[in-house]
């Protein structure tokens, strides 16, 4: 009994260790000012997380859109109310699938890329011989990929919402045959700038934040064994669908609470 | 990869990214551009305003011609105070206006109607519509219907 | 004969986590030599290089390269005496999402403000060096692992440094490559008069270009001087690991029961 809580305990304070390291990590790599050649790295790694995530966000956005769309609409008729698709696709967009989804779907995609890239570096050294170069690696490798995520992810989610409401234009209005006048008036008399889209795309910040340290953070820690790069870009996975979910669920509450 | 090409797939994703958000705000929210910087305001009390929302368009003959901008509570009498926001093109309005809460459709968001007013005199600004009839609570009505044929 | 020391390193201390990796080391380095530095794997051999290059802080003592305190440099300090080290890794270590040319050209970019022509003179003439010149549009991935290795050396040298240092330079290398490793590291250092250190278990072939030994072993030395010296060294720690006896000071058998009683265990009641 007591060293099971004395594993607990142990492992609660490694997991505050590797918090602090991260933190540290994270701190050391956004101060320091950029320099020349900077903007290049930047460029390079938008296009590695965020165009080369463009495939996927949009196949993904059109289906789910269509997908909502329909369900929706098959309930709604009960009630005679159809033309409310657009407005209730809109809403559950914004502010629920489009910052979620585009969130796991970036840590899949981009995120493991970051951790095997980074965890490779790694394990080969080329971290450690650039530091005797006398680059500093965070600067260098870590940096770039933690501003492009903070971009990257915001933008991916709005395109998602996008083509996700498009995709479900098309089935509702084109194939369901639903008034396509009432569906965007529908959805324009009621999504609000703010309430809605604004803090959809402050969840949406805040997820690329989590997970793009935690894909960082990953592949420093990266250990230098066969199964090492397996393993963390398993760990950024399922770490940040899990941390997403979570604090979606935390921050819908804090954001919507008032359910009166 | 040549470098001229990640800059140019760059460059358009990240405008791809921000034309997404303009569509969002325009197409999607409803934000007018030419959002009228002429509004009045009128306020009205109702007894029951349930279902009504702030952004909730106030119309006239089916056409939106404002919205609510303000709903609040007077404790001591429990009445609703709703603010709403004319615009200039239809302004202004006879004092005999009348206000109803009304729903679109038969589950639809709750709106404002305005009957209109034959009065030469006009509402002014920051005025009262006293003509009002609030909402209309479905379970209200079942009760009141359930009352009638016990009656009789 | 006199030593003209480039590097002394003096009572080292350090341990990582619960193990005492270094107990007190102490070691010159002598300037434009060659310096081979050996002992069994997990002695913290490349630690010590790191130690060398400012990567890794001792938990005490003291490493003056050159007259200053490695260990009490400032980020701007580490920074200028970078410019002066090249290492070599054990795993090559080139940069996989850059060409050769860009990996020879890296330190070039990083520590001068040289225009582009200059840089593609330096970085011809250092692959020419290596006889890697036509190799410079490739990429680490096509690249053999002593191609590699040759690359990387190319790149070390790029800013001319006082000190090269191997990490295990002859580690799974075939005859062949081994050779030309062999000739490229006598030849740099007779060209370049730089001061070099090898890190290697390779007994053979680190005898045959080392101008002096140190054996580092449980974190101390435990035997230095030229290779035919400690050859003939008395002590039988040293004599094992020059010559690669089996069974000595560092025994064969990890320790267990002894074989009758752990053979009979089997037969149960």
């Amino acid at each position: 009994m007591i060293d099971l809580i004395r594993g607990v305990g142990i492992g609660a304070l490694d997991r505050l260790g590797s918090l602090g390291n991260a933190t540290i990590l994270w701190l050391t790599a956004l101060s320091g000012l950029p320099r020349r050649g900077d903007l290049a790295l930047l460029a390079r790694q938008i296009y590695t997380i965020g165009v080369l995530s463009l495939v996927i966000i949009v196949l993904s956005a059109f289906s789910i859109g269509a997908v909502i769309a329909l369900q929706f609409y098959v309930q709604l008729s009960r009630f005679g109310a159809e033309e409310a698709v657009g407005l209730g696709l809109a809403m559950v967009l914004l502010r629920e699938l489009g910052p979620v989804v585009t969130a796991l779907l970036f840590a899949g995609r981009a995120g493991s890329a970051i951790t095997a890239e980074i965890g490779l570096m790694k394990s080969t050294e080329q971290l450690s011989s650039m530091e005797m170069m006398g680059v500093d690696p965070l600067h260098r490798i870590v940096a770039p990929r933690l501003w492009a995520g903070l971009l990257c992810m915001p933008l991916l989610t709005a395109i998602f919402n996008v083509v996700a409401i498009y995709g479900g234009m098309v089935v509702a209005v084109h194939w369901l045959g639903s008034d396509p006048g009432g569906f965007w008036s529908g959805m324009q008399d009621t999504v609000e700038v703010w309430e809605d889209l604004g803090k959809g795309m402050i969840k949406s910040v805040i997820f690329a934040v989590v997970v793009t340290w935690i894909a960082v953070y990953q592949g420093y820690a990266t250990e230098p064994t066969a199964e090492g790069i397996g393993l963390s870009t398993t760990r950024t996975v399922v770490m940040s669908s899990v941390m997403v979910l979570a604090l979606d669920f935390l921050l819908t509450l804090g954001m919507y609470g008032d359910f009166n | 990869m040549q470098m001229r090409t990640i800059e140019i797939s760059v460059g358009a994703f990240v405008l791809a990214g921000f034309l997404a958000l303009v569509v969002l705000v325009v197409q999607v929210s409803g934000v007018t551009l030419t959002m009228s910087p002429d509004t009045h305001r009128l306020l009205a009390e109702f007894d029951d305003v349930a279902g009504l929302r702030v952004r909730a368009k106030v119309s006239m003959a089916g056409v939106t011609i404002g919205r609510v901008s303000r709903i609040d509570v007077e404790p001591s009498y429990g009445v609703a105070i709703v603010e709403m926001e004319i615009n200039d093109r239809s302004w202004p309005l006879p004092v005999d206006t009348g206000a109803r809460i009304l729903t679109e459709g038969i589950l639809g968001a709750r709106y404002i109607g305005l009957m209109p007013g034959a009065d030469e005199e006009v509402l002014e600004e920051g005025g009262y519509i006293t003509d009002t009839q609030g909402a209309l609570v479905l379970e209200n009505l079942i009760g009141e219907l359930v009352t009638r044929l016990g009656a009789s | 004969m006199a030593e003209d020391t480039f590097i002394e390193i003096r009572d080292l201390h350090f341990s990582r986590g619960e193990r005492k990796i270094f107990d007190g080391l102490s070691m010159t380095i002598p300037r434009g030599q060659i310096t081979g530095i050996m002992g069994p794997s997990g002695t913290g051999k490349t630690t010590l290089l790191r130690i060398i290059g400012g990567q890794v802080r001792p938990d005490a003592g003291e490493v003056i390269v050159a007259g200053h305190d490695v260990c009490r440099m400032s980020r701007e300090e580490l920074f200028e005496f970078r410019k002066n080290i090249g290492m070599l890794f054990q795993s090559s270590a080139l940069f996989t999402d850059l060409s050769v040319y860009e990996n020879v050209a890296f330190p070039l970019r990083v520590h001068t403000e040289l225009p582009e022509d200059s840089i593609r003179d330096l970085v011809l003439l250092k692959l020419n060096a290596v006889g890697l010149r036509g190799a410079r549009d490739l990429f680490p991935a096509e690249l053999s692992g002593g191609m590699a290795r040759r690359v990387a050396l190319a790149r070390a040298i790029a800013l001319d440094p006082a000190l090269l240092m191997y990490d295990e330079p002859f580690t799974g290398q075939d005859p062949i490559s081994m050779g030309v490793l062999v000739k490229l590291i006598k030849s740099l250092n007779q060209a370049l008069e730089t001061t070099n250190i090898v890190v290697s278990h390779d007994i053979h072939e680190t005898s045959s270009i080392a101008d002096k030994l140190y054996i580092i072993s449980d974190g101390k030395v435990i035997g230095a001087g030229a290779p035919e010296a400690l050859r003939a060294d008395g002590s039988p720690w040293v004599q094992q690991f020059m010559h690669g006896s089996p069974d000595g000071p560092v025994p064969f058998h990890y320790p267990a029961d002894e074989l009758l009683y752990d053979v009979l265990a089997e037969v149960g009641p």
